[in-house]
């Protein structure tokens, strides 16, 4: 079977990535941006893998993904906990909403 | 011979005239401080003022002996050697017996020439008695220091006194004319002496008279503060010492002219005599510096027969002969000085110290410029008349006998110092005074006023006569009118005091019954002041006249020797000629006017009454004076007594070595024309008084008649010459101008200047504070505001919504990775 | 006593006293001023004292006091008299005192006038006796403030413009002094004298001055910034017009000081400072000086002929007074050729005269001011056309007063005619046509101080308002002009014993060394030339 090559990896990373981030773009409901958050960090993870198997990177790479996959648990634990409690103050989790940020 | 007789003898006179001197002064400061706090009816001042001057009289009187004594036995051979003093004291004895001759024939109209081989004689012998003890121009007199007023390295400025025949003379002169005045004054300014005085010429607003305390004590201390000033002027030694108390009689003389302060015209009077005199004085100070820096001293003569010490002015500007050795034409011409050796005068450069000639003759102008203010000669005269409104004896003490003779006795004492231009100035200034004087005289009709022109003029002919080089005849003259006419005016004190107070003789007339002693003394006077005389002469007592026949005589005869010598000059003889005759003119019309005729107001002649005695004691004395003081003319005991201290060039007649060829009478040409010059004077005289009887005694002739034919001239002549107006026009009001401006300038200029820098200075503050607040201030603000309107427009991109930010994100990594594909290196 | 001691004493005895009458109950007017006249009093004394020790005999400077101040920068605390000082010290000593009797006059803010009075004086005594430049100039600025308040807070309607117009005149003049001073500190470290140093020394400046070692240029530049400062204060035309104003406004014991003391300082500063450290500037300037002096005798003159108040009157006497100060101490003639002094007795004449001359004004000016005050007091105006008839009604009072008015007229046997007729006499030598213009000077003097005397005292009646308040001086007013009359009697009649014989030898002195400074840098100038030529 002919391999893959870096390039195949790369391209279904940048589509995951773009993908992901349209979707935190145009999503209006706060668990829709998380969900293209997580496609973006995928996105990246598997430029590392893709660069830990063909490159001189070695396994590095591969903690590196490692690594993001812990953080976004994390941040996913973190966001939904916002989410919620932006719900219980907000009735709502649109985000548009949430502009308290505004300067 | 020996020192020891000449510092005895000096010693003696020093003390003597110093006590004469100094009384006066302490009599001043008691009365003007214990008067102020004593009674104004108080006669005290007066008797403490009659009592110093009284003393100094008779101190004055024990010099005079002591000086006749010295100088005809002992001391005159202190000065001369003694195989001299066998031949001066012939020569002496001889020249006394020809002048006596001289006299007697003269006075009768004739002249002998045989007595000419005698007068060369005397001045030879003088001379040769000179040549003997180096040069010393002054035959006897007595000089030394009473204390220093300063002294920088080899120059000082001393009090000195010297003391001559004509400083003792004068020191009798003025103590007997003071204390005679003095008592005067007692009865004179009697109605002083009380708490109110009510003065009649002072009206106030309210048409009343003015009322004031009495200020008998305040007259006399004046008058005690002016003897001594006076008397300080005479005895000093020095030419700087004389400007000092130059300028004390001449504030003296203010005093007493503003007696009267309350009057406007009284004390107008006293400020313009006090400037006129000091106009003088200017010159005066201007001759002060040319001696000073040419000669570094100022005193008159060193006389110490040691010879020891610096030599004084006389010594350094003559040789033993009297003459100015010069050298050199026009401008360049230098005067060599002379050393008391008889030698030039070495200076420390070792060069013959010399001085040009030109500054000689201002130096000589200069010092007398000062005779010319305070003897009231033209130009400077018309203070005098002004001065009458002084009380009348300080007219009689201050203005006609003692401070205005001042001013002759100073030219006089400075003669050896005048260079012949010097001398011709003086003559011409004289003789014009003389006239205008004379002139003016013939038209005024206040009693004072006339005996002011007549000082005026008589001034004048004291002057004409030392600028003629009739020395003698000069000093001769003052010393007589010193006492004619101190007599004068006090019987026209005693005039105006028995008249209360009316001095307009347009009002008199008639009070020589009502005035007798008034009236006869007066007489004396005027009679003594025309020349007129009895051409009979008597032996050992020559013509009988009074004292001024004498002494005019000699002036005329000076000033007639002198043109016939020099014909250029012979205006100098025919105006004290013409002047002569308007004099007796003038003086016999007072006296008619006044004693004599009807009386003009009744309201003033039946009031008149005759003085008390206290007044009319010293008219008598006076007039005894004012009679017999020069009796035997020029070779009786004043006219000798005076010989003792006259400069020796002056009696033996020169060539003047001048820039102008002139030439000085000697006594013998002097004699030689006396006759003549006699007869002429007395002619003159008599027609003088003759007219004057006829127009104001007999009435032959209307005098407003010749006053309306002559209206023009009249009018010039009450009017004084213009005089007053002229100076008025020229230096009274442009001075005024001129302090004008000078307040002017310093207002409009200089404040103004300061005023515009300070204006200035607030103007660029005021800049300041602008372009503070318009370019500096403005630069932060903007740049605050810029900052700030950035921030509120960014604000606007921070919207909150996460979206936005994503895309924002997003979109700027994709320009970060075009711009750095674009323009990164690769 | 010791020198450090009695010297220190008398400058800062007035300054205890001020610190002194802080201290008092502030209704105590009274025994404030007793307690004020008791200091200067006793400065008086201390100063008679010092005179006591003084040798008049010597030329040089005596009783010298020299401690380490800013030793950096070669300042010390330097003080010592002279025969040119010691006289100025005296008649700043008197003249304070007797203004402190004439202050009674002053009814508000007593404590404060006092204390600004002692300050004042302080400050002047400094000024006198002080030999180090730097200390000289802080005394010069010491007295200039308590005068800026004395005039602006107890002066007349127009106090402030005058005491500011008087501030800032010699504000300007302190600034010219404090270049000059800069440049002959920095000047003298070139100077071998000093082994480099910089030095304030006065006596050691003009030991420099003397060995020739400033530059011409330096002495001329320096001269000139150093006149004008002290003109200002002398004052001579074109700088004059502060003192009218100041004097007018003054009340009349500051008055008193100002023509008495203040402008004495102008004169001493030429004196001292001026013309010993720069022969050569003063030489330069000298013909320009003496005609200065000339024109501000006549202009003073002319100016006060025309016055209608009376304080303006004698304050432009003043101007005209101190024009003969300025000619006498420049009518140094050289020789051309050699640069030898000509005549030198008459220029030590003329310096003698000039010294003379200013204290005989600090007699006769403070006493002809103390006069007007005397009036206005009583009758709160000085229109002289208001005046006449005061003798009438003031006989004592006007007879003292028409002798003190004669001194400024400078009459024989009264202190103003000795310094003017020696300046004139000494002018000769120096430049016959000044001398004769100077001379001139007598004729106006007697014309506006006659008319003044007729204007005011002579005549009928009193014409202005509030007759009836012109009563009889009374006792302290009677001491004053008594003391000032004796004066000017005893130093007309004594001349010599009364000042001149104290200060003929410092003036020796002083010529000399000018004449050797001079004659050194002539011949420095002289050389050049000659080497310049082939």
């Amino acid at each position: 079977m002919e391999s893959v090559g870096l390039s195949g990896y790369l391209i279904v990373g940048a589509v995951l990535f773009v993908c992901g981030v349209i979707c935190m773009a145009t999503k209006r409901n706060g668990i829709g941006i998380l969900m293209g958050v997580e496609l973006v960090l995928n996105g990246a993870n598997l430029n590392f893998v893709a660069f830990s198997q063909h490159t001189h990177l070695g396994l590095d790479g591969q903690i590196a993904s490692l690594f993001v996959i812990v953080l976004a648990a994390a941040e996913a634990a973190v966001a939904l906990a916002i989410a919620l409690n932006f719900y219980n103050n907000h009735l709502t989790i649109d985000v548009d909403r949430a502009a308290d940020l505004k300067g | 011979m020996s020192p020891d007789i000449y510092i005895e003898t000096g010693t003696t006179l020093k003390w003597l005239l110093t006590t004469a001197w100094l009384l006066p002064l302490a009599g001043f400061l008691i009365e003007v401080f214990g008067g102020y706090w004593s009674g104004r009816k108080s006669r005290a001042a007066a008797y403490l003022a009659v009592g110093c001057i009284a003393t100094g009289f008779v101190c004055s009187l024990i010099a005079l002996l002591t000086w006749i004594d010295a100088a005809n036995l002992n001391v005159s051979d202190i000065w001369q050697n003694p195989g001299a003093v066998a031949a001066a004291s012939h020569e002496v004895s001889e020249a006394t017996h020809a002048d006596h001759e001289h006299d007697a024939h003269h006075a009768g109209a004739e002249h002998d020439g045989d007595h000419e081989h005698v007068a060369p004689s005397h001045s030879e012998a003088e001379h040769h008695g000179h040549a003997v003890h180096g040069n010393n121009p002054l035959k006897f007199a007595f000089n030394g220091t009473f204390y220093t007023l300063a002294k920088f390295g080899s120059i000082q400025v001393t009090l000195d006194y010297y003391i001559d025949g004509l400083t003792v003379l004068m020191f009798t002169m003025v103590t007997f004319i003071a204390t005679c005045i003095h008592l005067f004054a007692i009865g004179y300014m009697s109605d002083e002496l009380t708490e109110s005085y009510e003065d009649h010429q002072v009206h106030l607003p309210g048409g009343k008279h003015f009322h004031r305390p009495g200020r008998f004590y305040r007259f006399f201390s004046f008058l005690s503060l002016f003897c001594f000033a006076m008397l300080g002027l005479v005895l000093a030694g020095n030419i700087f010492q004389v400007f000092i108390f130059w300028e004390l009689v001449g504030v003296c003389s203010y005093l007493l002219i503003g007696f009267y302060v309350e009057r406007k015209s009284a004390s107008t009077a006293a400020n313009k005599a006090f400037i006129m005199n000091r106009v003088g004085d200017f010159g005066f100070l201007i001759g002060l510096m040319i001696l000073w820096t040419w000669f570094g001293t100022f005193q008159f003569a060193n006389t110490n027969p040691d010879q020891t010490g610096q030599q004084g002015l006389f010594q350094m500007v003559r040789t033993d002969t009297g003459e100015i050795e010069t050298e050199g034409e026009g401008l360049n011409r230098v005067a060599y000085m002379q050393s008391l050796s008889g030698q030039r005068l070495m200076g420390n450069d070792g060069q013959a110290r010399r001085i040009p000639y030109w500054l000689l003759v201002v130096a000589g102008l200069g010092i007398f410029a000062g005779c010319v203010g305070k003897s009231a000669q033209f130009p400077l005269q018309t203070w005098l008349p002004d001065a009458m409104e002084g009380p009348t004896p300080v007219s009689a003490l201050v203005h006609s006998a003692t401070m205005v003779a001042a001013g002759v006795y100073l030219a006089g004492r400075f003669f050896p110092m005048f260079t012949p231009e010097v001398l011709l100035v003086i003559a011409y200034v004289g003789a014009i005074t003389a006239f205008i004087g004379a002139t003016i005289a013939l038209v005024v009709t206040d009693i004072k006023q006339v005996l002011a022109y007549s000082t005026i003029s008589q001034l004048g002919y004291m002057m004409l006569a030392i600028g003629v080089g009739g020395w003698l005849a000069g000093l001769f003259h003052l010393i007589t009118h010193a006492f004619f006419k101190s007599l004068m005016f006090l019987c026209s004190g005693s005039v105006i005091h028995g008249c209360h107070h009316e001095q307009e003789m347009t009002k008199m007339g008639g009070l020589y019954k009502k005035m007798p002693i008034t009236c006869w003394t007066m007489w004396i006077g005027v009679v003594a002041i025309s020349g007129l005389a009895i051409p009979i002469t008597l032996p050992y007592l020559g013509a009988i006249a009074f004292s001024g026949f004498h002494s005019k005589d000699a002036i005329i005869a000076s000033s007639l020797s002198f043109s016939t010598l020099n014909p250029t000059h012979s205006l100098l003889f025919f105006i004290p000629l013409i002047t002569a005759g308007i004099t007796a003119f003038y003086m016999h019309r007072m006296w008619f006017m006044t004693f004599f005729g009807k009386p003009k107001d009744h309201h003033v002649h039946e009031h008149a009454h005759e003085s008390p005695w206290v007044m009319c004691g010293p008219l008598l004395a006076l007039s005894f004076f004012a009679a017999f003081c020069a009796v035997g003319g020029e070779s009786g005991p004043l006219a000798k007594l005076l010989l003792t201290s006259e400069p020796t060039h002056v009696a033996g007649g020169l060539q003047a070595a001048g820039n102008i060829g002139l030439n000085l009478p000697s006594h013998h040409d002097i004699h030689e024309c006396h006759g003549q010059a006699g007869v002429m004077a007395l002619l003159a005289a008599l027609m003088g008084a003759v007219i004057a009887y006829l127009f104001y005694c007999k009435q032959a002739v209307d005098p407003a008649l010749v006053k309306a034919r002559f209206e023009s001239a009249h009018r010039f002549l009450k009017s004084k010459w213009q005089f007053d107006e002229i100076y008025d026009a020229m230096f009274t009001r442009p001075v005024h101008v001129v302090a004008k401006w000078c307040t002017g300038f310093d207002r409009e200029a200089l404040d103004r200047f300061l005023h515009s820098c300070a204006s200035l200075a607030v103007g660029i503050a005021q800049w300041d504070r602008k372009f503070d607040e318009a370019v500096v201030d403005r630069i932060v603000n903007v740049l605050g505001e810029v900052t700030f309107a950035a921030g509120r427009t960014l604000k606007g991109v921070q919207t909150g919504r996460l979206r936005q930010y994503v895309m924002f994100i997003a979109a700027a990594v994709v320009c970060l990775f075009v711009v750095l594909f674009l323009f990164l290196p690769r | 006593m010791e020198p450090f001691a009695l010297l220190s004493l008398i400058i800062f005895l007035p300054t205890l006293g001020a610190i002194g009458l802080t201290v008092f109950d502030k209704k105590a007017e009274e025994s404030m001023r007793m307690f004020a006249l008791a200091i200067t009093a006793a400065t008086f004394g201390l100063t008679l004292f010092l005179l006591g020790q003084f040798d008049i005999a010597q030329g040089g400077m005596q009783l010298q006091v020299n401690i380490p101040w800013v030793p950096t920068w070669n300042i010390n605390y330097q003080l010592g008299v002279d025969g040119i000082s010691m006289p100025l010290v005296l008649l700043t000593s008197l003249i304070s005192m007797l203004g402190m009797m004439a202050s009674w006059s002053i009814k508000e803010k007593v404590r404060g006038y006092l204390i600004l009075f002692l300050l004042l004086e302080t400050g002047m005594l400094g000024v006198f006796m002080s030999l180090d430049f730097f200390l000289f100039y802080v005394f010069w600025e010491v007295m200039l403030l308590p005068m800026y308040f004395l005039i602006g807070v107890w002066g007349g309607p127009r106090r402030e413009y005058a005491a500011i117009k008087f501030f800032l005149y010699t504000l300007a003049g302190s600034v010219l002094m404090l270049i000059a001073m800069l440049m002959l500190y920095f000047g003298s470290g070139e100077s071998t004298l000093t082994g480099g140093q910089n030095i304030f020394d006065l006596l050691k400046l003009g030991e420099i001055a003397k060995a020739g070692e400033f530059s011409s240029g330096t002495q001329v530049v320096a001269f000139i910034l150093l006149f004008i400062g002290f003109a200002i204060k002398l004052p001579a035309f074109p700088f004059h017009t502060w003192l009218p104003d100041a004097h007018v406004e003054a009340p009349t014991p500051i008055s008193m000081i100002l023509a008495g003391v203040l402008l004495k300082m102008g004169g001493y500063g030429i004196i001292r400072i001026a013309m010993p450290i720069c022969p050569y500037g003063a030489q330069y300037a000298a013909y320009a000086l003496v005609a200065l002096g000339v024109f501000s005798i006549i202009y003073g003159a002319f100016a006060a002929m025309a016055q209608t108040d009376f304080k303006r009157l004698v304050a432009y006497s003043s101007v005209s007074h101190m024009g003969y100060v300025l000619i006498g101490m420049a009518v140094w003639k050289i020789n051309e050729a050699t640069g030898a002094t000509v005549n030198p007795n008459h220029w030590q004449m003329g310096m003698a005269g000039a010294m003379f001359q200013m204290l005989g004004h600090g007699i006769s000016s403070a006493g002809m001011f103390f006069m007007v005050g005397v009036l206005y007091d009583r009758v709160h105006h000085r229109d002289l056309n208001k005046f006449g008839g005061i003798m009438q009604k003031m006989p004592f009072y006007s007879g003292l007063a028409v002798v003190i008015f004669f001194a400024g007229l400078g009459l024989p046997g009264l202190c103003g005619f000795i310094g003017e007729v020696f300046v004139v006499l000494s002018t000769w030598n120096f430049s016959p046509l000044l001398a004769v213009i100077a001379a001139s000077g007598v004729i106006l003097t007697a014309g506006y101080i006659l008319w003044t005397i007729q204007r005011v005292y002579l005549g009928p009646e009193y014409k202005g308002p509030h007759p009836e308040d012109l009563t009889p001086i009374n006792g302290r007013e009677t001491a004053i002009a008594l003391v000032l009359v004796v004066f000017a009697v005893l130093m007309g009649v004594f001349p010599y014993q009364m000042g001149l014989k104290m200060m003929t030898p410092s003036i020796e002195n002083l010529t000399q060394s000018m004449s050797t400074g001079y004659e050194t840098v002539h011949e420095a100038g002289s050389e050049i030339i000659s080497m310049s030529q082939p």
